[in-house]
């Protein structure tokens, strides 16, 4: 379908990446002018490849790229700017230490006759951009004093500033919290309006149908269909991406807690310069419950792990494992009663480079002694295989062999082995940091469905999670750290996204 | 496996090509060197033996270096705990006196505490003070080359020697000759085997392994990462001290000066060149070796230099290293071309 506004076509993309996995296979997709385009697809989909390539990013290994009516090949991003393309990426790459301004003309500084940075001029032209597209910014504002959503619209006006046409915008919305978002939106369709073409990446449904014109759904590295936003809804859409029906309603059953698991008692964290990480911190987690901690990043959550874990020893305050004090306890003394997903698969959930058996068995290794040989010298390889096999067959994880690198799974099949390992051990209390983070639908209901079959077997069960939605979904009782406090503990059934959003972002409830 | 074999390979072949191509500028008959560099070091009795027995003091820091290396233990005390190890066999040697059976073990075992002792003194620095074991494994070289200096100069001197070198030790601490094999290569083989099976199947050696690619992740997991760290520097330095002590019971049986050469260095050089790989690590010293050993051999037939084997080990470091990443990037890249031509089809 080439109509006159047609102004970006991509023909026939295919994409591998080394050795050989199929990232596109054979894409052939248009952009019209002045459209907010959505891509959607689950993790792994090939939205971002997609992305990528036309960002000059990423090269295809076959297939054109058509730019206003001109075959275009960017080498690299550059070049894509040049030509009136950018991209946001999720990430944001911005210098801290630096005003909003100057980030905005970093690189294409406006100077004077002596080749000096005219700031007063930069600092003009950068406002005057803030009012054409009615920002809200301030441009002297330091950058690592702003907000996560104004440091994303400086990466939004920086490509503005350099006069690009086509936006392309990687999950903006990620790391928004739920107030944020519609003045993105709204920001977004006045670019829209005012004849920028948006291309938005998402695979959260419901904003897609809310913001796009156009959606187009990716999977498995193929374009399902390019559909009207006008002329869809949720359900189809996400039965396009997963390929069957996908069931968005909680499916947690109401069930009476148990006993007090773990206890936290006036913990306090406090850095060596004074900063406070967490202020007096008191809850407790019982059996067969699921609380959820909620909270913008930042706000405590990372040092609460690191101290039930005996990372970062807390300034003061205990924590309880049924009543047993393990506030000094050693890392190996705490696994004996806490399985731990940790946010980041790479960096804390396993070593990439060991082959998935050797991931599979840690801490297993030390608290179970089957896997042990010779008085605990020896490790007992073929248990260690048994053991891989089970965990494997259990948590239905698809490889090519326990002996495969680790970093040759998916991120879903990562995952997987991370929470069977932590899950198998047994221990009363479940701790798990961001569980499905970058996951796909599939594979976060599946981790769901297991998280809610341990609070059935009467686990204590406390989840960290950015995602609201997540916690409203799988919660008893939610917690709320805003900048490392405890302003919220409330049962899921008293309260709402709205007020829990609230809490996150300013501390306490919206004074009437 | 496949892979790393055939990057060895094409490697050695690589280097070889390019190292003749040398030799044909020096004006030298390539193939002529390399045959008699060959013949003085593999082929034949004598040679092979040459080889294996210098092939030992360059395996063991090799392992020392590989071990700790994929341990993420940054030991590059090699040189030092090696002439520390071999300061106490020679001690030992000049002072006990016990029947063959029970001085050859026991002058080993002193050899290894003498490496342990020095690695263990930066395993402490960095348990108690939290310097950094690079440094001070390397500053610690110093010191056990001027301490040897100074015992094999003043208080262990020979007598009746005029530069400075110990007596020598007990014959007792000998190590025998079985024809033209000396025995300790024995040592050597088993401290691969032993090596590869504690770093390979203990639980020890699962949890340094994925402490050297992932120390969070060990150390969340439960694995004691700090008693680990001080293990594995116990372990590399003992292995670095055995290979001094077996170079004086093998050899001079007494302590001279230089007796450390470049050894240990060699060793770390060789554990890079095998990817911290136990196996290759043996292999690629026993190579290594042939080619130092072969290089004597060919000065005396031919005009080249033995030098020309500090080339050659060069150009062999250069080029297996440099291939490693290259090979693997270029065959993946070319399997996902025939992938992406399959697509399009």
């Amino acid at each position: 379908m080439t109509n006159n506004s047609t102004l970006i076509e991509m023909r026939r993309i295919v994409k591998v990446y080394p050795p050989s996995v199929l990232a596109l296979d054979d894409v052939t997709v248009d952009f019209r002018r002045g459209e907010i385009h959505s891509i959607v697809g689950e993790n792994g989909a090939g939205k971002s490849t997609l992305m990528k390539v036309l960002y000059g990013l990423t090269h295809a290994n076959s297939g054109e790229i058509i730019y206003k009516g001109k075959p275009v090949h960017f080498r690299e991003p550059g070049e894509a700017i040049a030509a009136g393309i950018g991209m946001v990426h999720q990430e944001i790459v911005l210098i801290p230490e630096y005003t909003v301004w100057e980030n905005i003309v970093l690189g294409i500084e406006p100077v004077n006759w002596l080749g000096k940075i005219d700031r007063n001029r930069a600092r003009q032209l950068v406002r005057q951009k803030i009012d054409e597209f009615q920002f809200n910014l301030d441009p002297d504002a330091r950058v690592e004093n702003i907000s996560v959503a104004a440091r994303q619209k400086v990466e939004i006006l920086t490509l503005l500033y350099r006069n690009v046409e086509v936006l392309i915008l990687d999950e903006p919305t990620a790391v928004l919290t739920p107030q944020e978002i519609p003045q993105l939106f709204a920001e977004l369709n006045r670019l829209r309006d005012g004849g920028h073409t948006i291309l938005f990446i998402s695979h959260r449904l419901e904003e897609v149908l809310e913001l796009s014109d156009r959606i187009t759904v990716m999977r498995k590295g193929k374009k399902v269909d390019t559909v009207d936003a006008a002329n869809t809804n949720r359900q189809q859409l996400a039965h396009m991406m997963v390929g069957r029906e996908v069931i968005f309603t909680s499916r947690r059953t109401p069930q009476p807690a148990g006993e007090t698991i773990l206890k936290v008692e006036n913990l306090s964290l406090r850095e060596d310069h004074g900063r406070v990480r967490l202020d007096n911190l008191n809850f407790e987690v019982r059996a067969g419950e699921i609380v959820g901690v909620a909270g913008v990043e930042g706000n405590g959550q990372f040092e609460l792990v690191n101290a039930l874990m005996g990372i970062q020893s807390p300034t003061s305050g205990r924590i309880l494992i049924r009543g047993q004090d393990i506030t000094r306890a050693s890392i190996l003394e705490r696994r004996k009663h806490i399985s731990f997903v940790p946010q980041d698969r790479g960096k804390m959930g396993a070593s990439l480079t060991a082959p998935v058996w050797e991931d599979a068995i840690m801490t297993h290794h030390r608290l179970n002694p089957r896997f042990s040989g010779w008085n605990g010298l020896l490790l007992n390889t073929r248990y260690a295989q048994q053991f891989t096999r089970q965990l494997i067959e259990a948590f239905s994880v698809v490889l090519s062999s326990p002996r495969a690198p680790f970093r040759t799974l998916s991120g879903g099949n990562q995952q997987k082995v991370i929470v069977g390992r932590e899950l198998l051990l047994q221990s009363d209390f479940v701790l798990l940091d961001q569980p499905t983070r970058g996951l796909d639908v599939g594979s976060m209901e599946y981790i769901h469905d297991q998280i809610l079959r341990i609070r059935a077997e009467g686990r204590a069960i406390l989840m960290i999670s950015a995602d609201l939605e997540e916690i409203f979904l799988l919660s008893d009782r939610i917690l709320v750290l805003y900048r490392g406090k405890l302003v919220g503990n409330l049962p899921v059934e008293q309260t709402n996204p709205q007020e829990v959003g609230q809490l996150m972002l300013e501390g306490r409830e919206a004074s009437l | 496996m496949r892979q790393k074999l055939l990057n060895a390979l094409i490697g050695i072949l690589i280097a070889l090509l390019l190292g003749a191509f040398l030799l044909l500028l020096q004006g030298y008959d390539p193939l002529a060197t390399y045959e008699s560099l060959f013949r003085y070091s593999l082929f034949g009795y004598y040679p092979f033996a040459t080889t294996l027995r210098n092939a030992v003091p360059l395996v063991l820091p090799g392992l020392s270096a590989a071990i700790a290396f994929a341990s993420g233990v940054v030991n590059l005390g090699q040189p030092g705990q090696l002439v520390m190890g071999a300061l106490f066999a020679t001690v030992g040697g000049l002072y006990l006196d016990l029947p063959p059976a029970l001085m050859i073990p026991g002058l080993a075992l002193l050899a290894m505490l003498g490496g342990m002792l020095w690695a263990g003194i930066a395993a402490l620095l960095r348990r108690f003070f939290d310097m950094s074991e690079f440094i001070v494994t390397l500053m610690l070289n110093m010191i056990a080359d001027y301490f040897t200096a100074w015992a094999i100069t003043a208080p262990f001197k020979d007598p009746a020697a005029f530069s400075p070198m110990t007596p020598q030790i007990n014959p007792n601490g000998w190590l025998p000759k079985w024809g033209e094999f000396n025995t300790m290569i024995l040592f050597m083989f088993a401290a691969v085997v032993l090596a590869w099976f504690i770093f390979n199947r203990w639980k020890a050696g699962y949890e340094w392994r994925i402490t050297g690619q992932n120390a969070l992740f060990a150390r969340l997991g439960g694995c004691n990462i700090n008693r680990n760290f001080v293990a594995v520097m116990l372990v590399t330095g003992a292995l670095a001290g055995l290979a001094g002590g077996l170079v004086v019971m093998g050899g001079p049986h007494r302590f001279i000066r230089g007796l450390g050469a470049n050894y240990a260095w060699d060793g770390v050089m060789i554990a890079i060149v095998a990817n911290n790989g136990l196996i290759a690590t043996f292999l690629y010293g026993l190579f290594f070796s042939a080619i130092q050993t072969g290089a004597l051999g060919m000065e005396l037939i031919t005009n080249v230099p033995n030098e020309i084997s500090q080339v050659l080990q060069a150009l062999l470091v250069l080029v297996i290293v440099a291939s490693r990443e290259y090979l693997n990037t270029a065959l993946e890249q070319l399997a996902a071309r025939r992938r992406a031509r399959e697509v399009r089809t």
